[in-house]
């Protein structure tokens, strides 16, 4: 096509408002595409994937005994200064932790003491919806650190939610699979 | 008897048209939502009902249990008056429309239209000139520098985008030779006057997109830069009145385009009643409007100045020497 029926089309396109029905078509398809958004909290949320560093929690051996041996590396090496451990022997003589503190309010989740731990004790998992109104209660104590539910085995998903008040909403993960999020972006 | 059966008639279509244009906006924002969320890939209203079916009725509750707020330095008279002022002229416009011929209930023929003026496109352009008073009062009274800014942008806009929607329809008015709407649908029942008033259409459907004051040309109330304009100040019931006035003149302008242009309750193609035609018609322009509002930006002021009487202007002048020139 010659540069002279270039222009003339160009002018006719102007004419009949060729890029105004372009962004009208453009904005007419996207009105049957899928939405991208979650319908959070009342019906899905998005369950994190596996290296999310979210709230942290204690680790059981398999005899059901907490791993954790009160070394307190976590405690040293954490550059907010957020985690309290103190230890105590119990009658096998094995080193445990009779006060293991967690202040959430402070705590950065930077997942060095995760690092750091020796015994695999603690890590950071998926949870992350634990705000609070008053920033005592988010010092977390041993007994609800193991009591936090774990890491997922799938992650990076879309999960059924819903509504809740209560303090343990746990998170189902079985057969579900790992949802693209990208998928449902157009794009040309 | 007769007298009184004709007078309770009336009285009962009245009550009708009020009582649609009323409950009409109900369903518009719905629908303004839901497309508006689609149109940006988000669901829009989802949790109050079934997908948000009843998250007008929230709104509306939320609106009319609102504090009736009236600023202290407003001329109290005039902010009251305003939200009244803006709402009454669309509700009288719809006296001259008519929505069809005529039904038949229980054997008798009813019509479909509450008068049938001689001039009711006169008639329909004089009552909507009204309505500017509103959006004045409304921005005046409120004592507010967004207010104001607000309406009297308004105030041109409208004054200077009701001339070439005048001029745009009086090539219809000289094909159907006659300003009776029921006349100008009548006209069109073998071609509808888009095929003869392209031009006209254009200029129309562009003026009434400034008349009722939605994107691209919704300057009175730019949010970005003027707060909410005239209405700034407006909350609770009042501020609904303001909304149930735009609803109106939008369903206005498509009711007229549809009546003017397409050949009002003229069917084409597929035989449905008549009443049904006409509904789908108006809801598409209707559909058209919330389709703009989602998909174009906001034109600059002087550029909407300019499109109004640089180009709409010489644009419906031209329209009505052409229509002239053929009719000779």
């Amino acid at each position: 096509m010659s540069h002279a029926q270039d222009r003339i089309g160009a002018w006719i396109g102007w004419a009949f408002f060729a890029d105004l029905a372009k962004a009208l078509a453009l904005t007419f398809g996207y009105m049957f595409s899928k939405p991208v958004t979650m319908q959070y909290p009342d019906k899905e949320k998005w369950l994190p994937y596996s290296r999310y560093r979210g709230h942290h929690f204690l680790k059981r051996d398999e005899e059901g005994e907490i791993k954790c041996v009160a070394c307190e590396l976590c405690a040293r090496i954490c550059p907010c200064d957020c985690i309290e451990v103190v230890p105590y022997e119990d009658e096998k003589g094995k080193r445990h932790p009779a006060k293991f503190e967690i202040d959430t309010a402070r705590c950065l989740f930077c997942g060095l003491c995760e690092d750091a731990c020796p015994a695999d004790a603690i890590a950071l998992g998926q949870e992350y919806e634990f705000s609070s109104f008053s920033s005592r209660e988010l010092v977390i104590g041993r007994d609800d650190l193991l009591a936090k539910p774990g890491k997922a085995v799938t992650g990076g998903s879309v999960v059924a939610a819903r509504l809740s008040v209560e303090p343990k909403v746990l998170v189902e993960t079985g057969g579900r699979q790992g949802y693209n999020w990208w998928r449902n972006i157009r794009r040309r | 008897m007769e007298l009184i059966l004709a007078t309770g008639l009336i009285v009962f279509k009245v009550a009708l048209l009020i009582a649609m244009l009323l409950l009409l906006p109900l369903p518009l924002t719905w629908l303004e939502r839901k497309i508006a969320g689609h149109m940006q890939q988000r669901m829009g209203p989802m949790r109050v009902g079934w997908h948000g079916l009843l998250q007008p009725m929230a709104d509306g509750i939320k609106l009319l249990t609102k504090e009736d707020h009236i600023p202290a330095e407003a001329d109290r008279l005039l902010f009251k008056m305003a939200p009244i002022l803006a709402l009454a002229p669309p509700f009288v416009v719809f006296v001259a429309i008519p929505f069809g011929e005529s039904v038949s209930v229980l054997g008798n023929e009813i019509s479909l239209y509450v008068s049938n003026m001689n001039v009711a496109l006169l008639f329909v352009f004089a009552v909507l000139g009204i309505e500017v008073y509103g959006v004045i009062f409304g921005g005046w009274a409120a004592n507010s520098k967004y207010a104001v800014l607000g309406s009297l942008r308004t105030c041109a806009q409208m004054i200077s985008y009701e001339i070439p929607m005048g001029f745009a329809v009086i090539g219809v008015v000289m094909l159907a030779q006659s300003m009776s709407l029921l006349e100008i649908v009548r006209a069109q029942a073998d071609v509808w006057n888009i095929v003869y008033q392209p031009i006209g259409f254009f200029v129309f459907f562009v003026a009434g997109l400034a008349e009722a004051q939605r994107i691209p040309f919704d300057l009175a109330e730019a949010e970005g830069d003027l707060g909410a304009g005239f209405h700034t100040e407006y909350s609770g019931i009042r501020f609904a009145l303001f909304m149930v006035s735009e609803y109106a003149i939008v369903l206005l302008v498509s009711v007229l385009a549809v009546i003017l242009f397409f050949g009002g309750w003229n069917g084409a193609l597929i035989p449905l009643p008549p009443l049904l035609w006409f509904a789908l018609k108006v809801a598409f322009f209707v559909y058209m409007f919330i389709w703009f509002r989602f998909t174009f930006p906001r034109y600059r002021y002087d550029q909407l100045m300019a499109i109004g009487w640089k180009v709409l202007l010489p644009l419906s002048m031209a329209n009505i020497i052409i229509t002239g020139l053929v009719f000779l």
